[in-house]
């Protein structure tokens, strides 16, 4: 804080050339959390077991009959949804190895995708506030992720996920203290 | 930082606005009678104050509406389930209607008699709602838009509705539902008049308190800066006036038929009716017309052709009454540093804008804009407090509607200096967003259907997909034409559109994130999509050159980061 608070006493206005501005191309990325992953999968694998728990509640029951059209069905449906979550689960092992993040001084970045690789950077300067979330399933693994938000709207929050809790916390911490926050 | 620094930071901001007053009092003598501001009697002091009376018929016709508003919904039911057009003046329809009456009109009288309000040590404070009891409290500076709204029952009384409107959501707008005119300009003018003072001190809170605490009202530099404030309010100056016929040609240009349409919903029915008796008058049965075949083909044609003429000036008849309706006796002024809107038929309506508020400045020209050489201007706000407001009255959108070429430039550079939308070159994006939204959203569905129509033998879903498919291409082709990219040193432009053109342009350092997007085809062909989000949206260029995009987004970013400066 003093440091800085130093430096903008100091005016300085240097004519800069193309190569000094900072470049996004030169971030140092670091990786999420590697449970992010097993988590995902994890968390597919239960909500496809709950559906077909369902599914197979409903066929095998015997308090009801069931029309003869459903009970053919039961397999296809089974099998749909073992082939949406096999899918859903093969996408995330390959991309959620993929999600870097990186901070500046004055931002944070986010790096994610499998197909469309997406680099997001959030200035802390307009940064609205921050939060720290934790599901059920995040609190068991030790996992969190960040928020920021800015007044770009719900639709662009920045959020990095599986982060551990203790860089989660860092990051939140990092960001509040920042001298720009909440200078709108 | 500024929820710690808030409570220390009032306090001075209270005390020095006191004592302003009392400098703006004394001087009001020796000057002109528009520098009575700051004295004037906002307060109310510690009483509740009601409503004039008036307002009982403003609440009654608002819970009016909204009640019609939910019998819309419920009539088809009601209809359905006890036939009541048969038995419409039936006791029991007649009794259930009359009560309906009585309770929202009694209504009327229950909510003015539960609202109560005062203007309290800079705060204003409302009481409302029967059921559901609210209780408001806006402190003056946080108020970021006022409103006066007049509707015409309450113009021969001068009587007039003060909407605050805050920076956080939607919802959080109070009404003083019925006031003196007078005192909702006083009220307008203080609300101003504070917020200006106060983002004064945001800017320099430093001086300011030690202003306060260590120097006497002797100090010169609050009373320049009162007098800055005074005449910056009270010399209203008017950019631009719509005549009628410009208001008429929005009206043809612009599809402005859902003002009336949407007023005029509860008579659909009613209006079709007639117009198929009418025309069943006329000898002229659509269902004959086509069952028979009497008439020869042309004749069908010539028929079908006048009554789309006819529909389609029709439909440009109620766009204009539309257009009338919100923008009759438009000007746009600016006071300071606010942009002032007022417009409107029936009910007068105001909106005001800061300008270090607009984000972004969007010229619209559709073709028939171009033809006429018209153009739609938006000076476009934070959109945080609800998306799915009316374009047209929000508070959200400043809208020009149809100034000339000339004025757009005129204004946009009034907003923006030295910016220059039309000048620019744009760099235009690669070919390859033509064949990739062609290839990855388009050929598939038309493979498939010209194969169906293949096999089938069906030669008219053949030609339908091929006609589809081509007409896609073209606006493609069209987009790709237009959607480019300018950078110079002080803004960020954008052309954009298929058959008409719009042009967007925003200050770099207002950006709020700024994302770079690269497919993996994207990648190896070294293109990149960049994206900027803006506190009133987001602008996105597909397809530029990687090199492009990477340095236009850190450019961007070190805009923001660089100068510092706050996007409010």
């Amino acid at each position: 804080m003093t440091i800085s608070a130093q430096q903008e006493t100091v005016f300085s206005n240097n004519q800069l050339s193309v190569e000094e501005i900072p470049s996004l191309q030169t971030l140092a990325l670091l990786p999420i959390s590697k449970k992010y992953r097993t988590l995902n999968i994890l968390s597919i694998g239960l909500i496809a077991s709950v559906l077909i728990g369902i599914a197979s509640a409903l066929r095998f029951q015997r308090f009801w009959s069931l029309p003869e059209g459903l009970l053919q069905a039961y397999p296809y449906v089974v099998a749909g949804i073992v082939a949406v979550g096999s899918l859903w689960a093969l996408y995330h092992f390959f991309a959620d190895v993929r999600i870097f993040y990186a901070i500046r001084e004055q931002d944070i970045s986010k790096q994610s995708g499998l197909i469309f690789r997406k680099l997001s950077c959030q200035p802390i300067l307009r940064v609205q506030h921050v939060e720290v979330n934790r599901g059920p399933l995040d609190r068991w693994a030790g996992l969190a992720s960040l928020q920021v938000f800015s007044a770009g709207g719900e639709m662009h929050t920045f959020e990095i996920p599986g982060l551990s809790i203790e860089r989660a916390e860092q990051l939140r911490e990092f960001i509040l203290a920042h001298k720009d926050i909440g200078a709108r | 930082m500024t929820v710690s620094e808030r409570p220390s930071h009032q306090a001075p901001t209270l005390n020095q606005s006191k004592e302003l007053k009392e400098d703006a009092a004394l001087k009001s003598h020796g000057q002109d009678a528009n520098m009575e501001e700051p004295k004037l009697k906002v307060e109310t002091g510690d009483e509740w104050q009601r409503l004039s009376l008036i307002s009982i018929l403003y609440f009654t016709i608002r819970n009016f509406t909204n009640s019609a508003q939910v019998l819309i919904y419920t009539l088809p039911a009601l209809a359905i389930s006890f036939n009541i057009w048969d038995n419409l003046l039936s006791p029991e329809v007649l009794i259930g209607a009359g009560i309906l009456f009585l309770s929202t009109s009694v209504s009327g009288i229950i909510s003015f008699l539960m609202y109560k309000f005062r203007v309290h040590n800079q705060h204003v404070e409302i009481h409302h709602g029967v059921f559901q009891r609210r209780y408001t409290n806006l402190p003056l500076w946080r108020i970021q838009n006022v409103k006066i709204e007049r509707p015409f029952y309450y113009r021969p009384f001068g009587y007039a509705l003060v909407v605050l409107d805050t920076a956080g959501s939607g919802k959080e707008e109070a009404k003083i539902v019925a006031v003196p005119e007078d005192y909702a300009e006083a009220l307008k003018k203080q609300v101003l008049y504070e917020k200006a003072l106060h983002d004064e001190g945001d800017l320099d809170c430093l001086p300011n308190e030690y202003l306060s605490d260590e120097q006497s009202s002797s100090f010169p530099t609050p009373r320049t800066r009162t007098k800055a404030i005074d005449s910056s309010h009270s010399n209203e100056e008017v950019l631009n006036r719509r005549s009628v016929k410009d208001i008429i040609i929005h009206g043809i240009t612009n599809n402005r038929v859902w003002i009336i349409l949407g007023a005029a919903a509860p008579f659909y029915d009613d209006v079709f009716g007639l117009v198929s008796e009418w025309l069943a008058d006329k000898g002229l049965q659509l269902n004959q017309l086509v069952g028979e075949q009497t008439v020869a083909w042309w004749q069908f044609g010539l028929y079908a052709f006048v009554i789309l003429m006819m529909l389609m000036a029709l439909v440009a008849l109620l766009s204009v009454g539309g257009a009338l309706f919100t923008f009759y006796g438009y000007t746009l002024s600016r006071t300071g540093d606010r942009y002032i809107r007022r417009s409107g038929l029936l009910n007068k309506l105001e909106v005001s804008m800061r300008a270090s508020r607009i984000q972004m400045i969007t010229a619209k020209q559709d073709w028939l804009d171009k033809i006429l050489k018209r153009v739609n201007l938006y000076f476009e706000q934070n959109s945080t407090a609800g998306q799915q407001m009316q374009e047209l009255m929000s508070p959200n959108k400043l809208i020009v509607p149809s100034v000339t070429e000339d004025e757009a430039f005129a204004l946009s550079q009034e907003v923006m200096p030295e910016c220059d939308l039309r000048g620019q070159d744009y760099h235009p994006i690669s070919k390859r967003f033509i064949t990739f939204w062609l290839f990855a959203g388009w050929t598939l569905p038309f493979i498939t259907f010209f194969t169906i129509g293949a096999l089938s033998s069906h030669l008219d879903i053949m030609l339908g997909s091929l006609v589809v498919f081509s007409a896609v291409s073209l606006l493609l082709t069209l987009r790709w034409w237009r959607w480019g990219i300018a950078y110079d040193s002080k803004y960020v432009y954008i052309r954009r559109g298929r058959i008409g053109i719009d042009y967007q342009c925003f200050e770099p350092y207002k950006a709020q994130q700024v994302i770079v997007k690269q497919s993996v085809f994207m990648k190896r062909r070294k293109q990149a999509t960049v994206k900027f989000v803006l506190a009133s949206g987001a602008v996105t260029v597909p397809f530029l050159p990687e090199d492009y995009a990477n340095k236009l987004a850190d450019s961007v970013l070190f805009e923001v980061e660089s100068t510092r400066r706050s996007w409010m």
